[in-house]
């Protein structure tokens, strides 16, 4: 089973992006900042097939949190969720792999779409 | 428009400052004016006195040698007065070039524009009210730019902080959609209404956020060598819902063989989105909406046509502009913002491309687009 961890710090979005991906098929973890971002993962060894990290989250953002993952070598797929349309102008150096972008509103099939690409295989 | 009245205040103010100064001049030259008539009565004056000395030259030698000296006393008098007016123009013509100059300048956007202050009390005076108010100027134009900043922050955060509760009360009401077969008609009915508001708020939302970052100058593309028949087939997959609803007939002619587009696909698609919803929206049911893409020279053109009831000339004209928006925009039936034509003809340029219009009352509208295939860019 495809397994995902998404992270956003409003819980309500993050009860949204659960339902339609477990409705999907998903088995999905949730985080509400980036060091539960990070923690998950160590404790799942890496394990997950895809991270979808909302940019901007207080405490430590999901850029922050992304940023520490690849230092520590985990290449894992992320697409970064943002409110801002032109969400990979700012703070996304291309060092960081972002396989993505999804902006909200979020139009789930894209986003369905997207996932299907990154997780393929 | 705020900007506009305090640019057209702020030239007023100018203007009125450069009124004031053209009168301070005429009153120094009144005073000089003044000053020449007096000496010239006083000449006349003392001329009569010597015509009248004169005619005494048979009684008195003597007084004959007084008118001499007298008449010589005039003439220094005379060529003394007009040196001293000489005099005077010159030292009122350098400060009076130099805030012609100055003038210039500042009307020219250089707002740091100053004058020596110097010469005539008048001219100085002159001088320092023209500084001041170039100081005015220069202070209110940094103001201004400060505002805008402000605005565009406040813009950018607005639309931040608006997007997670939009994207909650969308993403639920499609849920519910989902699960619509559960639900009763009514019910289905209030989510279609809910979702349709929150569009229209999104697309509010994007469009104001388009503005201030195009007023900004920071509204920004990323090219991508993008497949511009999947971009099309896209734009026309998502407006078709609308469109069946209204049973407007949509089809697309796409050209086989077209060269890929080095375009940010995002905001092409939101280019051509706006300008199929444009045509959904202001086309009366039953309408035929075309969408035609093929290559052109160096070029991809797309053309969105229908047979619609078309545009006034005095309002294509305007078409492009912000807030303009077609008669069929006061129905409630539209629902755009007046703003997606102007971003469209921004992201447009931004891409080193063209858009235009043809239209005429009951003839139908054509709006067409041309972008530069990757090749030639």
């Amino acid at each position: 089973m495809t397994r995902l961890l998404i992270a956003d710090d409003s819980e309500t979005i993050l009860l949204l992006l659960k339902t339609r991906l477990e409705m999907e098929g998903y088995e999905v973890e949730t985080a509400t900042d980036g060091q539960e971002v990070i923690d998950a993962i160590h404790a799942a060894g890496a394990e997950h097939d895809l991270l979808l990290l909302d940019a901007m989250m207080p405490g430590k953002s999901g850029i922050e949190a992304l940023r520490e993952l690849r230092a520590e070598g985990v290449e894992t797929p992320v697409l970064i969720v943002s409110a801002h349309q032109d969400a990979g102008d700012a703070g996304s150096p291309t060092e960081l792999e972002v396989s993505g972008y999804v902006t909200k509103p979020i139009d789930f099939d894209r986003l369905f779409s997207s996932i299907k690409d990154l997780t393929a295989g | 428009m705020i900007g506009v009245a305090r640019f057209l205040q702020q030239r007023q103010d100018y203007e009125n400052a450069i009124a004031r100064s053209y009168q301070s001049e005429i009153v120094a030259r009144n005073r000089l004016a003044q000053g020449k008539n007096e000496a010239v009565a006083r000449g006349r004056v003392v001329a009569e006195q010597a015509e009248r000395n004169s005619l005494q030259e048979d009684i008195d030698d003597e007084t004959r040698d007084t008118a001499l000296l007298v008449g010589a006393g005039l003439i220094a008098g005379l060529t003394g007065a007009a040196l001293l007016f000489s005099g005077l123009i010159a030292t009122m013509r350098r400060p009076l070039e130099e805030l012609v100059d100055a003038s210039g300048r500042l009307a020219e956007g250089d707002l740091s524009a100053r004058v020596q202050v110097g010469g005539l009390a008048e001219t100085a005076a002159l001088g320092s009210a023209f500084n001041e108010m170039a100081g005015e100027l220069q202070a209110q134009a940094g103001e201004r730019d400060r505002l805008d900043r402000m605005k565009d922050e406040f813009v950018l955060t607005a639309s931040h902080e608006l997007r997670s509760p939009l994207t909650s009360v969308q993403g639920f009401a499609e849920l519910l959609m989902l699960e619509r077969e559960r639900l009763s008609p009514k019910q289905v009915e209030t989510v279609e209404i809910i979702l349709d508001n929150t569009r229209h708020l999104v697309r509010l939302l994007n469009d104001l956020l388009d503005l201030a970052r195009s007023d900004a100058g920071r509204l920004t593309i990323r090219p991508a060598p993008t497949d511009p028949a999947a971009l099309v087939k896209d734009a026309v997959r998502t407006i078709r819902g609308q469109t069946e609803a209204s049973d407007q007939q949509l089809v697309a002619e796409i050209e086989p063989g077209l060269p890929e587009l080095l375009v940010d696909p995002d905001r092409i698609r939101q280019v051509l989105v706006n300008l199929l919803a444009n045509a959904h929206e202001y086309c009366p049911e039953g309408a035929s909406i075309r969408v035609e893409v093929k290559r052109v020279g160096a070029d991809v053109e797309i053309r969105v046509k229908d047979d619609g009831p078309g545009i006034p000339p005095e309002q294509l004209e305007h078409i492009f502009e912000r807030f303009t928006r077609g008669d069929a925009g006061l129905t409630q039936r539209v629902g755009g913002t007046g703003l997606g034509l102007a971003i469209s003809k921004s992201l447009v340029e931004l891409h080193g491309g063209t858009i235009g219009a043809e239209s005429a009352p009951g003839e139908g509208s054509d709006f067409h687009l041309r972008l530069p295939a990757e090749a030639s860019s």
